[in-house]
């Protein structure tokens, strides 16, 4: 690059001492170039299997979608309003899907063995968000004011106590449990699914086992 | 993983595909199944138990829990961390797991009772009975308490008999109870003027939003297990799985609550601090898998992979 | 209620009970519809459309 009086400077995007330019670096190799949003993809991905890991995302997107909408009337607006319960509802079924789709792609990519090929941490990350997502329903069942409420904390508190971990984390105390449900959690299980599906893109759909012996 | 031959993905033959349109079908999909879903099932709500609906539908046994909380032989009163140091709480081996946690929720009992009858100012009986109670020293005061839970008793259950008035207050013979009979029946007459939930919770902070100490004492009680446990949702029928009426619950929980259900967990005393034990290295082994020789291989062993790459394997034959 | 609550209704579920296992007809009906949806998905063939053009070897990227 030149400057207007013809010298050549170094190229202030390439100089590697610019944190901004590390940064911008490690983002574009994250994933191999046109991999995020490819439009081609490898031959053996032909199987109804490969489904599950979509309907998994999208029906957490309901899921979400359907909590804002109770965020928006507040707690109690689902006992009083039709329509804040048919939005519970919603947010009910969703997530009976959400789980229901996980575990299928979870049962696929066991039998896929799919974590070969520098993949075990797409597969950690697989792992630690079903476990994410337990906690996320459990304190979502908490905030539900009503019966099942009362009695998942009176029971759950029996199990969290007895670990140590009741000191901290109060399932008789709906304040603390519904923060945990809209914002703490969430958190956790939105910045897992980036990356795990940053992973998924990064290492690309993993080959068919026994494609390491083809000729 | 050094033997790991895996190829590049990417050195494969390719076909067209539409990520973008793959995900706005399934969302689509989602949506369609949750509405519909939701439409036809819908979702429960059963109303949650007040402490006036207990003090209507077993006032016995309200009264019978507040003389316990008194007495301090209430499951809360006993419990141990994070709510007081009455018991050592569960532990995992060697590990005093409970008390690790540290009493960081104090919860005094009989101040479950105490708290909101010393807010009552129009109940001159109370106002005495809880004079009578504060002069009183703490071997007096679990006397009293303790003489009239056991005049209360039992009903008869699997096969125990009977004790004291079988759980009926009105028969209780008379005895040495001091003020306990009047605090309670005055916590009960609190409880169905629908004021103690309040008096536990939002008095002296206004905007409560904390339900432990109306949980603790909800909790203490029989009737809340009796509702729950016929509704299927007791921790010995699966309870963690279930909901009430016909709703799905949470089936994902099945492997967590089967242990409860066989020994040793059943009989013991440690039973939760030991399945969640037990459940945490379950969980590490399945996360771990991909460096766990041997469970790694189960997929190369039962070969459902030669269903799912079945055109794959065909067509590199045919090569 | 909102719904048709063909279902979910009040009054206790239906559950089965087989030796220790206790599990109500819901809890069951999801559990089958996924295990016959994990099947279905292994046996059902998937379209590919092999008669596509212009069908590559990837090259390393």
């Amino acid at each position: 690059m030149t400057t207007r009086a013809g010298e050549l400077r170094p190229d202030a995007t390439s100089d590697p001492k610019n944190w901004t330019n590390r940064l911008r670096g490690w983002f574009e190799g994250l994933v191999p170039p046109g991999e995020a949003l490819p439009a081609r993809q490898p031959a053996y991905v032909a199987s109804w299997i490969y489904v599950f890991g979509v309907l998994t995302l999208t029906s957490l997107v309901v899921v979400i979608a359907s909590g804002c909408v109770l965020a928006l009337g507040g707690v109690a607006w689902w006992h009083v309003s039709s329509v804040g319960h048919f939005f519970n509802s919603i947010h009910l079924w969703s997530v009976e899907l959400f789980f229901g789709f996980m575990v299928v792609h979870l049962w696929g990519k066991f039998w896929m063995a799919a974590w070969r090929g520098k993949r075990a941490l797409t597969w950690i990350t697989g792992i630690v968000l079903f476990g994410i997502s337990i906690g996320t329903s459990f304190t979502g069942f908490l905030s539900q004011s009503n019966f099942s409420a009362q009695w998942i904390g009176a029971e759950g508190k029996d199990g969290i106590n007895a670990i140590g971990a009741g000191a901290f984390f109060n399932v008789l105390n709906p304040g603390q449990m519904l923060l945990w449900h809209v914002v703490l959690l969430p958190l956790g299980v939105g910045l897992l699914t980036l990356l795990h599906i940053i992973l998924v893109r990064r290492h690309g759909v993993v080959p068919p086992l026994d494609a390491d012996l083809e000729g | 993983m050094s033997r790991d031959r895996t190829p590049d993905s990417h050195d494969f033959p390719t076909r067209r595909y539409d990520l973008v349109k793959e995900f706005v079908i399934a969302l689509v999909v989602v949506l369609v199944l949750s509405g519909a879903l939701a439409a036809i099932f819908s979702s429960p709500d059963e109303k949650p138990i007040t402490m006036s609906a207990w003090a209507k539908a077993d006032p016995d046994n309200l009264i019978t829990t507040a003389a316990g909380e008194l007495a301090g032989t209430t499951t809360s009163a006993g419990y141990g961390a994070p709510y007081n140091t009455a018991a050592e709480g569960q532990k995992l081996g060697p590990l005093p797991l409970q008390k690790l946690g540290g009493v960081r929720i104090p919860i005094n009992s009989a101040d479950l009772v105490l708290g909101p009858l010393s807010n009552v100012s129009d109940n001159p009986v109370v106002n005495t009975a809880l004079a009578t109670w504060k002069a009183a020293t703490p071997d007096q005061q679990t006397k009293w308490a303790t003489a009239y839970t056991d005049a209360i008793g039992t009903a008869a259950a699997d096969g125990a008999p009977a004790t004291g008035a079988g759980g009926e207050v009105a028969k209780v013979k008379p005895g040495d109870y001091g003020p306990v009979p009047a605090l309670s029946a005055g916590l009960l007459t609190l409880a169905k003027t629908g004021g103690l939930e309040g008096a536990l919770t939002s008095s002296g902070n206004f905007y409560g939003g904390d339900q432990t100490k109306s949980l603790l004492l909800l909790a203490d009680g029989a009737y809340l297990e009796d509702q729950a446990v016929a509704q299927n949702l007791a921790g010995d029928q699966w309870g963690m799985m279930n909901e009430v009426g016909n709703a799905p619950g949470q089936p994902w929980m099945w492997l967590y609550t089967f242990w409860y259900q066989v020994k040793p967990f059943s009989t013991s005393d440690n039973a939760d601090a030991e399945v969640w034990g037990l459940m945490m290295v379950l969980t590490l082994l399945l996360m771990f898998l991909p460096f766990i020789p041997g469970l790694r291989s189960i997929p190369r062993w039962i070969p459902i992979h030669r269903l799912i790459w079945r055109n794959y394997y065909r067509s590199t034959k045919r090569a | 209620m909102s719904g048709l609550s063909i279902v979910v209704a009040e009054g206790p579920g239906k559950y089965i009970h087989w030796g220790v296992i206790q599990i109500s007809v819901a809890n069951l009906a999801i559990i089958g519809a996924m295990v016959l949806l994990f099947i279905l998905a292994l046996v059902v063939p998937f379209p590919t459309h092999d008669d596509e053009s212009g069908d590559q070897e990837g090259q390393g990227r």
